[in-house]
């Protein structure tokens, strides 16, 4: 019975525990620490702890309501335990603001979900900014019900460029053989 | 064409300037009747185009055609007219058109060179006082009798109202196809009567907001490639495209030509605030010249260059703003309910046409650089960025559907006459009409 419960515990863990080895680093580094998963893993892993990747907003509006808050800190907390993945905040605009204040407002909704991530502490070099204007839409659809699906934020998980490697204190050489 | 007929013959005996009934509500500057007969050719000869003989009722009829599309001119039908002989395209009988009824004369010739091209041309003359207004001459490829066409209709419309035409103008637009949440967006360039359809770009990478230099020579746009927004800038036959700014990357778009081509306005986000920068267009570092927290965007050059009107919501809503062009004196303009965004700058100086939000519609007007006048041109349900035709008398805007969400190029004459759309092959949107082909 035990031995059971201990597997089953071991099947249902596996899959979080087991992460893929990292990729071997440079010769004398130590193996990396960091997730290796597959960024969709990620992004549905960040889905599920923080409820949901995307933040909404009101028409012409960037404020974050408490709800976004809430979720938000989510997310902050997620990132910060995924210390080496990169995430895009990515900005939307409704398609029926004009196109040059559409990319002007997705930026202004995206730094402000990016401040508030800071602020929670997530370090700032962990997170991109970008806007998509009204270049996005999530639905084919334009009609005045859109504004709420379209005005948005959404946190993208990305691999970093190239994998981050800590840097490891070299040993002190050998002192010189005493002289004789 | 009936009716243009039946009011001719009822004023035909007036003045040269007549305004019939159904233009008057909307145009109220007088109008010019003018002829414009099948166009003779010395020796019918057969080119490439087509035979003389034929071009040369063609060219007549796309002149007509042109003229007639400017409010302040109306053009009698080839086909009403009597013919003349290539000796007396120079040196018109006069009292052959007394009877007419129109205030000015076309007329001309088409001749087949020996190269295989056409020599085209095309005098006007007025009527009542008996002198030659312009004349203008064109030898193009016999299969390029269209542009001279245009041009002789430009050369017409210069003298006739003191503007230059739209006739030999184009249209850059992104094209769009694909689904609407992942659409493919290429640049592409057409002449404003939908001919020589080109595409610049083949949807490698998303682009937006085209703009033609004055000279027509180059164009700045925006591109995603890269992950952020920037502009860029490129000659017409695709070469030399780079980044207009160098160093780290940074969020820039709306960018927008001064009226010599020597500078470019655009914007730049950071942190959640959008400034207007100016900077020369070969590059080099920018000047900032708004500091308003907020969004401060689309920029536009009146044609003296002195000025720039942008859009700004560092009042509470999207409204229109003019300035200098170092920055200094901004003021806000618009002032009526609603959001007004996508200022244009008309080349006559004496209109700055915008894009307003009135109730749940957006729609085109045009206003006062002071502010005075504004008033309504259409009423879409989205209708956005406007941009001028060379003339100052026409704009084409973006019109998107409601439902669908397609967007279509449309260009509406300024009085307020129902928006055509515009001949392309596919969607589009973001049209910029500018340079007049050189």
């Amino acid at each position: 019975m035990k031995r059971m419960i201990a597997f089953l515990l071991f099947a249902v863990a596996a899959p979080v525990l087991a992460q893929p080895l990292p990729p071997p680093g440079p010769p004398g580094y130590p193996a990396l620490q960091g997730p290796v998963l597959a960024i969709p893993v990620l992004q549905a892993d960040l889905k599920a702890k923080a409820g949901t990747d995307t933040i909404r907003f009101s028409r012409d509006s960037y404020v974050l309501t408490p709800q976004s808050l809430a979720t938000l800190t989510a997310q902050a907390q997620w990132l910060i335990q995924h210390p080496f993945v990169r995430a895009s905040i990515e900005g939307h605009a409704d398609g029926r603001q004009t196109r040059d204040y559409a990319l002007a407002l997705g930026e202004r909704r995206a730094a402000a979900v990016r401040n508030y991530l800071i602020a929670s502490g997530v370090p700032p070099q962990q997170l991109d900014i970008v806007s998509w204007g009204k270049e996005r839409p999530t639905t084919a659809a334009a009609h005045d019900a859109t504004w709420l699906q379209n005005s948005r934020v959404v946190t993208v998980l990305k691999q970093p460029p190239q994998p981050i490697y800590p840097t490891i204190p070299q040993p002190f050489p050998p002192p010189p053989p005493p002289e004789e | 064409m009936r009716f243009w007929c039946f009011g001719l013959s009822a004023v035909s005996a007036a003045a040269a300037l007549v305004a019939p009934a159904a233009a008057q509500a909307q145009a109220r500057e007088p109008q010019l009747v003018v002829a414009v007969p099948p166009m003779p050719t010395p020796k019918n000869v057969d080119t490439e185009g087509g035979q003389t003989g034929v071009l040369g009722i063609q060219i007549a009829q796309l002149i007509a055609s042109d003229l007639r599309s400017s409010g302040a001119i109306v053009a009698i039908d080839p086909d009403k007219l009597r013919r003349y002989t290539p000796t007396e395209a120079a040196a018109p009988i006069y009292p052959n058109w007394a009877n007419s009824g129109a205030g000015a004369l076309v007329q001309g010739y088409v001749q087949a060179r020996d190269d295989g091209r056409i020599t085209v041309a095309c005098y006007l003359y007025d009527l009542k006082t008996r002198r030659e207004m312009t004349r203008a001459g064109f030898a193009v490829g016999a299969e390029d009798w269209r542009r001279a066409a245009h041009r002789c209709a430009d050369a017409f419309h210069k003298a006739i109202t003191g503007l230059p035409g739209h006739f030999d103008s184009r249209i850059t637009y992104v094209a769009e196809t694909g689904s609407r949440s992942a659409p493919v967006k290429r640049l592409a360039i057409v002449n404003w009567d939908g001919t020589h359809h080109n595409f610049l770009t083949q949807g490698e990478g998303t682009v937006i907001t085209p703009r033609l230099s004055p000279d027509g020579q180059r164009i700045v746009y925006v591109s995603f490639t890269g992950g952020m927004p920037h502009v860029r800038i490129m000659d017409l036959d695709g070469e030399n495209d780079r980044a207009l700014l160098a160093g780290p990357p940074a969020m820039s778009f709306a960018p927008v030509f001064s009226p010599d081509g020597r500078r470019i306005a655009f914007s730049m986000a950071n942190e959640g605030n959008t400034d207007i920068y100016i900077v020369g267009a070969g590059g080099g570092f920018p000047q900032r010249l708004t500091t308003a927290p907020g969004i401060d965007t689309a920029p536009t050059f009146s044609p003296d260059g002195r000025s720039i009107a942008f859009e700004s919501d560092r009042g509470g809503s999207q409204q229109i703003y003019v300035m200098n062009t170092d920055g200094s004196g901004q003021r806000r303009i618009s002032f009526t309910g609603g959001g007004h965004g996508s200022p244009a700058w008309s080349p006559k100086g004496d209109l700055i046409a915008f894009s307003r939000w009135n109730g749940s519609t957006l729609s085109i007007g045009v206003i006062a650089p002071d502010g005075s006048g504004e008033r309504m041109v259409t009423n879409g349900w989205q209708d956005e960025r406007p941009s001028w035709a060379p003339d100052g008398e026409f704009l084409v805007f973006d019109r998107t559907q409601q439902g669908s969400g397609i967007p279509w190029p449309y260009t509406v004459r300024l009085d307020g006459a129902e928006p055509k759309r515009l001949a392309i092959p596919q969607p589009g949107s973001d049209p910029d009409w500018s340079g007049v082909l050189q």
